[in-house]
């Protein structure tokens, strides 16, 4: 206490000598830029934006001050967190009270901390049945993919780059949001909702495309606190509320987030979403290719075969002996042909020959064919009088040679020969007297 | 069909088409039923590859923020 024996000076006034302590503590570097450990109690944020708190441990304590704006408070601090801080000494003069001025402040354990708080928030999810929610089916074909991303990251360019291997020209629009630090939740949550407008048709009509149907949210690899958004609750409950499937892409195969475990598709990292939700254009063209081939072969093969029925049909025809089956055989012969054009025609695409075929089979089976039944009839018709025994029923008599086979001409006949008559009730032997020719064949 | 149509459960259906007329034994209004059929969801098909089709947008939050509030 300088002067404290100096008895002409007179007492100093307490404020005075208040403030000689402040000035000494404050230029004495043993007090300045101190590191020191403690717990934290009596934790006031005050609207002000000033915090107040006192860090204590069992041998002692001290009030401190964090002024506003003057350095970052993890959001993780909190009543009864182990803190580490940097301050300088200070007394408050007016109340003559020694408080520590804070100029930074970390909470010890950290990760310890969070892992304990995202625990907590699956514990919570799991109670509440979302863990294992139905989750939404991603559609195989994207018609607009939202990807919400660091914007110019590397995790982007990554993408990008895939997506230009797989189908250059998928449309997609990338929302470009900050994925750490403070703000790194409600940038995503923000960048969610926007895609999730996005999914309304009459607004994605507003932007003349299709509405989104697909939202990647991810970033690249990065220390475990850089990648601690996707664990936040906002973050976790926005993907949960979006109506159109979510695929969490966030950091390296190891880390697993609570992004992952609530998403409609999980993928290990951000590259590993486009190979899983952005499809290959040329497997798919190829695909289609393949379809259109296989409907057409299967197709004329079944054709073909129906045409060497009628084939096989018209050759029996042609061995019956009348006229009402010659143009039963005639009109198959037509059919035949028609069928054989259809089938083989050159058409420039699907659709032409499918229109054609169904015209031209449409009419033949209109015709003749579209009742098995009739068609059935009207060969048994054609068969019932063609049949001999009906002809002969009717005076008519049928020549067989010695070997059983039907006399048609007199060029099969010799003078002499002997053949056989076929009654309608029974058969007669006889022999060939003259053979006369007529001028023209009369049938 | 009675679900909603796209392409996941049309290219199914064409596999079942194509297998059918590959086996055969059908009629003949059942073979143009079925080619019909897959020529249609051959047709969606094929527009749902091009309606995937567009550019990329590339925008910063508040940009289509602001866009989507207009």
């Amino acid at each position: 206490m300088r002067g404290g024996s100096e008895v002409t000076t007179g007492p100093i006034p307490v404020g005075q000598f208040v403030n000689l302590v402040r000035s000494t503590i404050r230029n004495d570097k043993l007090f300045q830029n101190q590191v020191i450990t403690g717990e934290i109690t009596q934790w006031k944020q005050y609207p002000s934006g000033h915090t107040y708190f006192t860090l204590r441990d069992t041998e002692g304590q001290i009030s401190a001050v964090i002024w506003k704006g003057r350095c970052h408070i993890d959001p993780l601090i909190e009543e009864g967190s182990v803190v580490v801080v940097i301050a300088n000494l200070d007394v408050y003069a007016k109340a003559g009270k020694i408080q520590l001025v804070v100029s930074r402040i970390e909470p010890v354990n950290k990760l310890g901390l969070l892992e304990e708080r995202k625990k907590e928030l699956i514990e919570n999810l799991r109670n509440e049945g979302l863990l294992d929610r139905q989750r939404t089916p991603l559609p195989l074909i994207p018609q607009h993919i939202a990807i919400i991303t660091g914007t110019g990251s590397a995790a982007l360019a990554d993408m990008n780059q895939l997506i230009e291997n797989r189908w250059p020209s998928l449309r997609r629009t990338v929302i470009g949001v900050t994925v750490q630090g403070d703000n790194a939740a409600k940038e995503i949550v923000r960048g969610i909702l926007a895609a999730r407008k996005l999914s309304q048709p009459e607004i994605a009509a507003r932007f003349m495309q299709p509405p989104v149907d697909l939202v990647i949210v991810g970033r690249g690899g990065g220390a475990p606190e850089d990648l601690w958004a996707f664990n936040l609750e906002p973050v976790v409950r926005a993907i949960i509320a979006c109506e159109i499937p979510v695929v969490s892409a966030v950091g390296h195969e190891s880390d697993l987030l609570v992004s992952d475990l609530v998403a409609d598709l999980r993928a290990s990292t951000p590259s590993n979403a486009i190979e899983r939700c952005v499809p290959e254009y040329d497997y798919h063209q190829t695909l289609i290719q393949h379809f259109y081939e296989r409907l057409d072969d299967s197709t004329n093969r079944l054709f073909s075969d129906w045409q060497n029925s009628l084939q096989l049909f018209q050759s029996r025809l042609s061995n019956a002996p009348l006229k009402g089956i010659y143009n039963a055989n005639q009109k198959i012969s037509q059919l035949s042909n028609r069928l054989s054009n259809a089938v083989s025609g050159k058409f420039a695409n699907a659709r032409e020959k499918l229109l054609f075929l169904e015209n031209a089979i449409q009419l033949i089976v209109q015709k003749s064919l579209s009742n098995e039944a009739k068609k059935l009839a009207v060969i048994q018709s054609a068969l019932n009088s063609a049949h001999p025994r009906n002809v002969l029923d009717r005076g008519y008599s049928m020549i067989t040679d010695e070997r059983g086979s039907v006399v048609s001409n007199t060029g099969d006949l010799i003078e002499g020969q002997q053949i056989i008559l076929a009654l309608s009730d029974g058969n007669a032997k006889a022999t060939v007297d003259e053979i006369e020719e007529l001028g023209e064949k009369n049938d | 069909m009675t679900e909603e149509i796209n392409y996941s459960n049309a290219i199914e259906r064409l596999e079942e088409i194509v297998q059918a007329l590959e086996r055969g034994g059908i009629t003949l209004d059942e073979t143009l039923a079925l080619y019909e059929e897959g020529a249609k969801l051959l047709e969606f098909c094929q527009q749902e590859l091009a309606n995937a089709e567009g550019k990329l947008n590339e925008m910063r939050l508040s940009d289509i923020e602001s866009k989507l509030s207009e």
